[in-house]
């Protein structure tokens, strides 16, 4: 019989049983919609976290006591062993990177902010030195002035406030001049920084800006700081980074064995835990896909079998009629992988509705263009793969069907 | 498979020595004991016998379905009973047209496509086969229902289908099972009156029944009965 036979034998019986076909093939449309749902939604995240850090700067690094990302509790005790970065620190950074155009330093807490009787909740404290606004990603002011070296120096008692801050409290009155309090002190505004927007949900906006030295006068100076740095250019920022770390080192007196006891962060390093992140997404998703295509392909079996006993006098006439094993066997190899191939394509169906859906919600949910592309290669190998799981699962089933003697199959109603 | 006769003969069927023998447990049974026949061509041929005469048997042997255990069966010259599984095949696509007693047509296929069924095997284009099924449906006067479906006809149409189809490779016998089995009597009689038209425009038709008034259609009579040729008339 001639694949072009097999293949209108195989979607008739398809179409004369949908809902059997469907039920069939769940197992497979299952795996499949997953794989590509998830590959698709994780190249959306990809781009969105690129762009998200593309804005965090790209010569920017901080010199911190902890790493950004904490992987297991015992890693945190270890942590907290580690000396503070001090001011001192941050002087000698200052005097020593000569490959940094800028070094600052920020440390921060959250607080609730108070103007009048309007409380504006969880807001995130920040002192900092003059230059931070320039450092990274760099924020504009649309009123008012930034901090200057003279209020650092003079632990004056002013700050720059977040758009979000600016809404609350002032809407469309003057803020320049006015007093907001924070833990019943109060601060002089003197500049409103522009609107970022929001990242993974999280408002960029939300913050007051005081000089490092005040925050220290009453937060404290026993916190660690986060020296902020910028390279002076691309292509030798990542020896920025090693005079600073050269420079910590000297003055924590480590030997050339010893490990840095703090941390020096840049954008790459959010960039490699969201890929070491996403490989470990993509090794659950890959088991969870095989383990459903097993799962489909046993069922895809079961039903083939089935299906051979259901058709054994069709078998038997068949055969008399002049069909060879060979023609038997194909008949019902082609049946299954159709099946199969019909499972994945619902699948890739389901998985790109789903992606465009998720994306549209995430989309509004970020504030930001979400796109989860379904590319062509991911189609493509679903339906190889489909048709994998359909030919080695209808293998059993058409060698069933293919040795079956014709007369007793005749017999048979 | 060989193209040349192994046997110089006219007759279609030649059988020597017949034996087929089943092995249950510890026991042989014997359904064949040595049964020797000729059929030349455009005989029409009654095969008799009462349940368990071996008839069924004899008839899985005729049509290619199922090879002697020993003694040897030519088919147009050719020695049958030594080939295999592929070749039987080809055979039975060739040379062998089956009817059978429930018809045994494909349920989901129409007419045409069931009579296209043995053309199919045999590697036919779609054109070619389209065209020779028709000319088998002309044959049986069912040309106007070949779109519809096997429960769009009726007992007799059914069986008339199936006999298209085994006549669609002009093969050299007619292998008919207890044919009008599941027709009423007058359905019966046309189905017999088709074969009997068949035979007159040159077929080899071979019937196998229990039914006497069946088996006295056809010109000759081999009554079996306990795997051997009890008598073998003329008529």
């Amino acid at each position: 019989m001639p694949f072009s036979e097999a293949v209108r034998l195989a979607v008739a019986s398809l179409r004369a049983n949908k809902l059997r076909s469907f039920l069939t093939v769940l197992g497979i449309l299952i795996g499949v919609s997953s794989v590509i749902a998830v590959v698709a939604i994780i190249n959306g995240l990809d781009r969105y976290i690129a762009d998200r850090v593309l804005e965090l700067g790209t010569k920017s690094f901080s010199v911190q006591k902890l790493p950004d990302i904490i992987t297991s509790a015992s890693q945190w005790i270890e942590m907290q062993k580690r000396k503070d970065v001090t001011l001192q620190d941050l002087e000698a950074v200052r005097r020593g990177c000569s490959l940094c155009s800028e070094v600052g330093a920020m440390v921060a807490t959250t607080r609730d902010a108070k103007f009048g009787r309007t409380v504006q909740r969880d807001v995130r404290v920040m002192g900092v030195t003059e230059n931070y606004s320039r450092i990274g990603s760099v924020r504009d002011l649309i009123a008012g002035r930034h901090l200057i070296h003279d209020d650092v120096a003079n632990a004056r008692n002013v700050v720059v406030i977040g758009a979000d801050l600016m809404d609350a409290f002032f809407g469309m009155t003057e803020p320049l001049g006015r007093a907001l309090s924070v833990d019943s002190r109060e601060y002089k505004v003197v500049g409103v920084a522009e609107r970022k927007g929001s990242v993974f949900g999280e408002s960029q906006d939300n913050f007051v800006w005081m000089p490092i030295t005040l925050y220290r006068k009453y937060y404290g100076s026993r916190r660690s700081i986060t020296i902020q740095a910028e390279a002076r250019s691309m292509d030798t920022f990542q020896e920025a980074q090693d005079q600073a770390r050269v420079i910590m080192r000297v003055r924590r007196h480590l030997e050339y064995v010893d490990a840095d006891d703090f941390n020096i962060e840049t954008g790459e390093s959010v960039l490699e835990f969201w890929k070491s992140a996403t490989q470990g997404i993509y090794a659950a998703t890959l088991l969870v896909t095989a383990i459903s295509l097993v799962v489909g392909g046993v069922v895809v079996m079961n039903i083939m079998l089935v299906s051979v006993t259901e058709r054994t006098s069709e078998i038997g006439v068949r055969k008399a009629l002049g069909a060879k094993r060979q023609d038997i066997r194909r008949q019902f190899v082609v049946e299954s992988v159709i099946l199969s191939i019909f499972g994945g394509g619902l699948g890739v169906l389901g998985a790109t509705l789903f992606a465009k859906g998720l994306g549209a919600v995430l989309g509004n949910i970020m504030s930001a263009d979400f796109v989860a592309p379904v590319r062509l290669w991911a189609v493509l190998l679903a339906l190889a793969v489909s048709s994998l799981v359909g030919l080695v699962a209808g293998l059993y089933p058409a060698n069933r069907a293919a040795a079956l003697d014709p007369i007793a199959a005749l017999r048979q109603e | 498979m060989s193209a040349e006769p192994a046997l110089q003969t006219s007759a279609v069927i030649r059988a020597e020595d017949l034996w087929r023998t089943y092995v249950m447990g510890s026991e042989e049974i014997h359904a064949l004991r040595g049964v020797s026949f000729e059929i030349q061509p455009n005989e029409y041929v009654a095969i008799m016998g009462p349940s368990g005469s071996g008839k069924s048997t004899l008839m899985n042997l005729i049509g290619c379905l199922d090879t002697p255990s020993r003694g040897r069966y030519f088919l147009r010259g050719r020695e049958v009973s030594s080939m295999n599984d592929d070749e039987l095949a080809e055979i039975r696509n060739r040379e062998i047209g089956f009817v059978f007693q429930t018809f045994n047509l494909l349920p989901r296929a129409s007419a045409l496509q069931n009579v296209e069924l043995p053309l199919v095997y045999a590697g036919i284009s779609r054109e070619a086969r389209i065209a020779q099924a028709k000319k088998a449906l002309e044959l049986v006067d069912l040309a106007p229902r070949m779109t519809h479906r096997p429960n769009e006809l009726s007992g007799g149409q059914r069986q008339r289908v199936a006999i298209a189809r085994a006549l669609v490779m002009g093969p050299s016998i007619l292998l008919a099972d207890e044919p009008t089995g599941n027709l009423d009597t007058v359905t019966g009689s046309e189905i017999m009156g088709l074969f009997g038209k068949l035979h007159g425009g040159g077929n080899t038709i071979i019937l196998v029944t229990h039914e006497r008034d069946v088996a006295e259609h056809a010109h000759r009579i081999i009554h079996i009965r306990d795997g051997t040729i009890e008598s073998d008339e003329r008529r």
